[in-house]
């Protein structure tokens, strides 16, 4: 895994249109903090030593 | 008659059935309550006044004919606003679907209404059940009763059903549990709800904020009230695919109010020990309570909890994106701007982020199995923290400070990644008069346990029975 990036508008931008969203510079600055922290957030999970640990594919019903 | 009101469902169900309450005359009294307060305290989107008052009417035509559905005959109740109703609008909180109006009931209120159960509105909610605070920019923000002179949250996203039955404006509720959203406005508000295991309550007609994070389940004063609507709401539905083929037990008649031998373990490690100091010492104290009333009280320490934010983020950000995706491209400016932030987040989250989140998921079950091997149920705090006053933005807690967001879902949010069972019991009141909640987790599709031991600790004690002072 790559380390965490630090964010800026262009990069916002570019991830938002991806997902399809079309936001004004405003509105993507406004949530730069908490995209932030929602990276720092996503850091940890990739930093997890998972191994070869089954993911939960399935829902447990009996 | 006034008293009436704060009857529990279970003893509305007996005056009815004995004919000596009458359930319009129940019905009314409800809509002059919330005629009285419910423009302060927002807890309903819609009141189904005339549609509550003919089923009232229907109710007791059948009684008189000798018909009785069952104990929850003629008893109102209110479900959350994300239950889709027939003919009833069911906006889940948003100006999105603020004229949606379903043809077909959800599975959980047909099959209340087969038991009797009559709707008395819906209730308000936090937008999609998107926020454990409960609040909402296009129906108000609930308010929650125990402090009539500050506007403190009720806990969501169930902030509705959590203000509702304490207020004494219905005797019971629908809740959805992503997060916590059935026990942090239980705990809050002073109320007791359940969260079933996954697959024990058929999700089908209710709108999903995360698949395989919601679970379905009901809210109301007494633990007793919980185990007769679990068992009418519960039980194997083909219209959603996860629902469990197990046979629903007969949960009124676990409760037998014994809880010698239980064996009890009290979650320490970041749960009872980082709560705020008031909190951690009314859990304290009702482990000792179920000690005295001969439960077998250990400590146990879960390490893996230390992941699940990270983990449940991940799931329920991209899960709630996929459903609404086509919305927020749309109408992103319909949405209530803390709900559209948090959907956006999902875009940040690949598939590699995904699967990890349920590699963690499967140790987090695997840990709390593990647990609950040599245990019959375990205790924790609900929340960490009492209702905070409206926009407070920080929660001191035992082990630093934390964003009030966060903190509320902190206990709650691992056994919605597990999928274990979890009852949400009132257990003191903070010295500024905040009910203080905790919860019984069981193991998968046990609930009869932990109704059972939710049952004999309200048994034993009056918090439950306390009422908020209303202006």
């Amino acid at each position: 895994m790559l380390p965490p990036m630090e964010i800026n508008l262009d990069t916002l931008r570019c991830v938002t249109r991806l997902a399809g969203f079309d936001w004004t510079d405003a509105e993507l600055d406004a949530i730069r903090p908490m995209v932030q922290r929602t990276l720092d957030m996503l850091a940890r999970l990739e930093a997890l030593p998972l191994g070869e640990v089954e993911p939960a594919t399935q829902y447990r019903v009996l | 008659m006034s008293d009436l009101v704060w009857r529990s469902a279970a003893e509305l169900g007996r005056l009815i059935a004995k004919k000596e309450v009458s359930p319009v005359e129940l019905v009314r009294a409800l809509l002059d309550r919330i005629a009285a307060l419910d423009g302060k305290l927002r807890s309903f989107i819609t009141v189904c006044g005339d549609q509550a008052l003919e089923a009232a009417r229907a109710a007791e035509a059948e009684l008189m004919a000798g018909r009785v559905a069952g104990p929850l005959h003629g008893v109102p109740y209110g479900p959350k606003d994300l239950y889709n109703t027939k003919g009833i609008r069911t906006t889940g909180g948003s100006k999105i679907l603020a004229d949606s109006v379903p043809a077909t009931d959800s599975t959980v209120v047909a099959r209340l209404g087969t038991a009797g159960m009559l709707v008395l509105g819906k209730l308000n909610m936090h937008e999609f059940a998107y926020g454990p605070e409960g609040l909402n920019a296009h129906y108000g923000d609930a308010w929650n009763p125990w402090d009539a002179n500050t506007h403190r949250v009720a806990g969501g996203s169930s902030s509705g059903s959590g203000v509702a039955v304490a207020a004494g404006l219905c005797p019971a509720a629908l809740g959805s549990d992503t997060g916590g959203s059935i026990r942090i406005p239980c705990s809050l508000c002073g109320i007791s709800g359940i969260k079933p295991t996954y697959g024990r309550v058929s999700r089908a007609g209710v709108l999903p904020l995360s698949w395989s994070m919601d679970h379905a389940g009901p809210m109301a004063r007494t633990v007793a009230d919980c185990a007769l609507m679990l068992g009418a709401m519960a039980g194997y539905d083909p219209a959603d695919p996860t629902t469990s083929v197990l046979p629903v037990p007969d949960y009124a008649a676990a409760l037998t109010g014994e809880v010698k031998g239980l064996r009890v373990g009290l979650l320490r490690a970041h749960f009872t020990d980082v709560a705020a100091p008031e909190v951690r010492a009314a859990v304290d104290a009702a482990a000792k309570a179920l000690e005295q009333a001969g439960a077998v009280v250990d400590e146990v320490n879960l390490t893996e909890v230390a992941h699940v934010a990270a983990a449940s983020f991940a799931i329920v950000a991209t899960e709630a994106l996929a459903y609404h995706a086509g919305w927020l491209r749309a109408r992103a400016a319909d949405y209530q701007r803390d709900v559209r932030e948090r959907l956006t987040m999902g875009a940040l989250v690949s598939g590699v982020h995904y699967v990890r989140a349920q590699q963690v998921r499967q140790l987090v079950r695997a840990e709390v199995d593990a647990a609950l091997a040599r245990r019959d149920v375990l205790l924790a705090p609900a929340t960490p923290i009492p209702a905070p006053v409206l926009g407070e933005k920080e929660a001191r807690l035992g082990d630093g400070t934390s964003d009030v967001r966060s903190a509320l879902i902190r206990f709650t949010r691992p056994f919605n990644l597990s999928g274990h069972p979890a009852c949400s019991v009132p257990c003191g009141f903070t010295a500024g008069g905040l009910p203080v909640g905790m919860q019984f987790v069981g193991r998968p599709f046990d609930e009869a346990t932990v109704l059972r031991a939710g049952d004999a600790y309200q048994r034993r004690t009056d918090w439950h029975t306390r009422r908020p002072v209303l202006a």
